[in-house]
């Protein structure tokens, strides 16, 4: 099975002074969405990593799913994986924990 | 905890309905706050909706729409009862019907971009609806709360004070102080895997009102829309295929033959692919096709334009310029689908005839506590065919108003503290369980047992298995859940920890509901009971929490205006004999 390598930006304001990577593995699938590899993430891995989802519409509209994916701003749920990437929050946005911003 | 001053109307929800209950009852100089569990605009299911407004032509043409008018409101009051199955709460579809053209009128007055299909139909979009409502909010003295997923009501007695949330950001348990309030969250459909339907709509507020001492209604009722992908990811969830076969298009089984024009009388083919009973039509035909393994791998069918001529597609093109619809470009899709592909496709949950029980002034049974939109239950009866919009923006202002004049010269009274502090204790246990039950894969499980026993099809032999499991998971791991993440901002097992509460609460609700319905009728249908039976079945079926058990009972239907017919009809006779009361 091919893997990727997923880079995450990982911040907690109240105990962070900083924010950090974390690297996970996460199976490919042909066609995967960045928000089908943070769910991989947070179903299998690693149930921390905190990424705006609870109101989601997965279709685009929404937009509150924001992200920075290799350097470019785009939707998780619909922006498409194909290698390795690094996920951070949207710049100039105060982040609230790892992915999630205030004002999205 | 967190407790906030006093608000005269408290609204659970910002898509249409919360929006539109918040404006009436500001208007009616009630203080007003609204909460959302997401943003208004950004959440529930209104910014997805397609979307119409429906009313009669006749009303149409009054506010100088070009309408029928030789249609009334009697006719359309009709159509929704006899697309209905009858089942409908009949002084609900009178306030329908009464009150659609005021409601598009003042829309029309808000500035909303709309086209006029000349019979029936306002045509817009959810997101310039929601652009519209919470402009309308914003000018007015209505506090917006975002982000708070509220979980519990307060009560004294059968009287409603309040309510109880999670504001997910901060991670903090809030209390929210009322005089009434107006639940307008939306369906239950998160609880399925497949649904069309946003995050955030689990039943939060289906099982509060059941836990308060409210009572539910016809929750066996789920709508299925068809056509929906089911891949590529980017896609999935996405009913485009679903407006396009409204155009053209065929839906095949795995060796590519179109099995509604084969397999069903030609009415029933017609009547598919040119009214909107094309949702519980397609959905049901789709089903049987996969049930009996001639689906595609992962579960569906396939839909297909390739006998379709070019100029017939590019003519439907100029309905959606460079094939874009709902913020989304849809052209390498049509490409791909013109170059001879098919693209899998199956129902999706997608609306929720049952809810919260209310009577025509969207008052529940529990004193201060009001119900609108799909949250509530009774107007569509077993099958909704027209316009849910509509349905919003009626009983929204409906509820705005009777919470408004309920809360006139009243005191705000305190919630009882043993309460508050029981349901801050229940929020926060998992932080402390040491238990082996994590929410991320309870969820899965949940909604698999969704997605398998309550679907399209049902029978009594797989909705007896899964209120046996979900019971299980109500008494075995709901008590045993634990957080792992000690971070309480955006906390993403806590929000799953307790949207997986309800969930089960409400499809336990579903699935007896389900079970008790020993027939078919309209989006309910049983394998093992296939006729629709008027003789017998013609009765609500009402849900309730006593003493945290779930109690089922049947309701007399609410008759004012149109007698339904006696006797027992199968699936497709029951469709042919609508279709001719409805003179379509």
């Amino acid at each position: 099975m091919t893997t990727i390598k997923v880079r995450v930006s990982r911040f907690n304001p109240k105990v962070d002074s900083a924010a950090h990577y974390q690297t996970y593995e996460v199976p490919f699938e042909p066609r995967m969405t960045v928000m089908d590899v943070l769910d991989y993430i947070y179903e299998n891995i690693d149930p921390s990593i905190a990424y705006h989802s609870h109101t989601s519409c997965h279709r685009r509209v929404c937009t509150r799913c924001n992200v920075t994916v290799n350097n470019k701003p785009g939707l998780s749920c619909h922006t498409e994986v194909t290698g390795d990437i690094t996920i951070e929050p949207l710049p100039r946005f105060r982040v609230i924990r790892d992915l999630v911003v205030r004002g999205l | 905890m967190l407790e906030t001053p006093s608000t005269d109307v408290l609204v659970i929800g910002s898509g249409g309905a919360g929006l539109r209950a918040a404006i009436e009852a500001s208007d009616l100089g009630a203080s007003t706050t609204i909460i959302s569990n997401g943003v208004a605009g950004k959440s529930g299911a209104t910014m997805l909706a397609g979307a119409d407004v429906t009313l009669d032509g006749a009303g149409a043409a009054k506010i100088r729409l070009p309408g029928n008018e030789e249609d009334s409101k009697e006719n359309f009051l009709h159509d929704i009862i006899v697309q209905g199955y009858y089942l409908n709460n009949q002084r609900l579809v009178e306030a329908y019907v009464r009150d659609a053209p005021a409601r598009t009128k003042e829309l029309i007055d808000w500035g909303v971009k709309y086209t006029w299909d000349g019979k029936r139909a306002l045509l817009t979009q959810g997101i310039e609806l929601n652009r519209v409502l919470t402009e309308q909010t914003r000018k007015r003295n209505i506090t917006l709360i975002n982000d708070v997923y509220v979980t519990d009501l307060l009560t004294q007695g059968n009287t409603i004070v309040g309510a109880v949330g999670v504001d997910v950001n901060l991670g903090e348990v809030q209390a929210f102080k009322a005089k009434s309030i107006v639940v307008a969250t939306g369906g239950w459909q998160r609880a399925y895997y497949f649904t069309s339907a946003p995050g955030g709509m689990t039943g939060a507020m289906h099982g509060a009102a059941l836990r308060a001492g409210a009572s539910l209604v016809n929750m066996e009722m789920v709508t299925f829309c068809p056509n929906v992908i089911l891949w590529p990811p980017p896609l999935r969830g996405d009913i485009f295929p679903y407006i396009l076969i409204e155009m053209f298009g065929d839906l095949l089984e795995k060796h590519g033959r179109p099995f509604l024009r084969d397999e069903y009388d030609p009415s029933i083919y017609r009547i598919a692919t040119t009214t909107e009973w094309n949702k519980l039509i397609f959905s049901l035909a789709c089903t049987r096709v996969v049930m009996r393994g001639d689906g595609s791998p992962r579960g569906g069918t396939y839909y297909s334009i390739k006998t379709v001529p070019s100029n017939i597609i590019e003519e439907a093109e100029k309905l959606y310029p460079g094939w874009r619809w709902l913020r989304t470009d849809f052209s390498p899709l049509v490409e791909w689908l013109k170059a001879g592909n098919a693209v899998e496709v199956a129902p999706a949950a997608h609306y929720m005839e049952g809810g919260i029980l209310v009577d025509e002034h969207a008052a529940s049974t529990l004193k201060g506590l009001y119900a609108a939109g799909e949250c509530s239950g009774g107007l569509f009866g077993a099958n909704r065919v027209a316009s849910a919009i509509t349905q919003i923006l009626v009983q929204g202002a409906i509820a705005g108003k009777t919470a408004a004049e309920f809360s006139k010269n009243k005191e705000a009274r305190g919630p009882n503290k043993k309460q508050l502090n029981e349901i801050e204790t229940r929020l926060l246990s998992p932080f402390g369980n040491k238990g082996r039950v994590r929410a991320p894969g309870l969820k899965k499980r949940v909604k698999e047992i969704a997605d398998h026993y309550l679907w399209v099809l049902r029978n009594g032999k797989g909705l007896k298995a899964a209120i046996s499991m979900l019971e299980g998971i109500r008494s075995r791991d709901i008590p045993h859940l634990s957080i792992e993440t000690t971070a309480r901002a955006y906390n993403k097992e806590w929000i799953d920890t307790i949207e997986v509460e309800s969930t089960v609460q409400v499809l336990l609700a579903s699935a007896r509901s389900a079970l008790y319905r020993t027939e078919s009728r309209g989006v309910h249908n049983r394998s093992d009971y296939p006729l629709t039976d008027n003789n017998t079945w013609l009765r609500e079926i009402v849900t309730r929490a006593v003493k945290g058990k779930l109690t089922l009972s049947t309701r007399t239907l609410t008759i004012t205006k149109l007698k339904p017919p006696k006797g027992k009809f199968s699936f497709e006779d029951g469709i042919i004999r609508a279709v001719k009361e409805l003179g379509e």
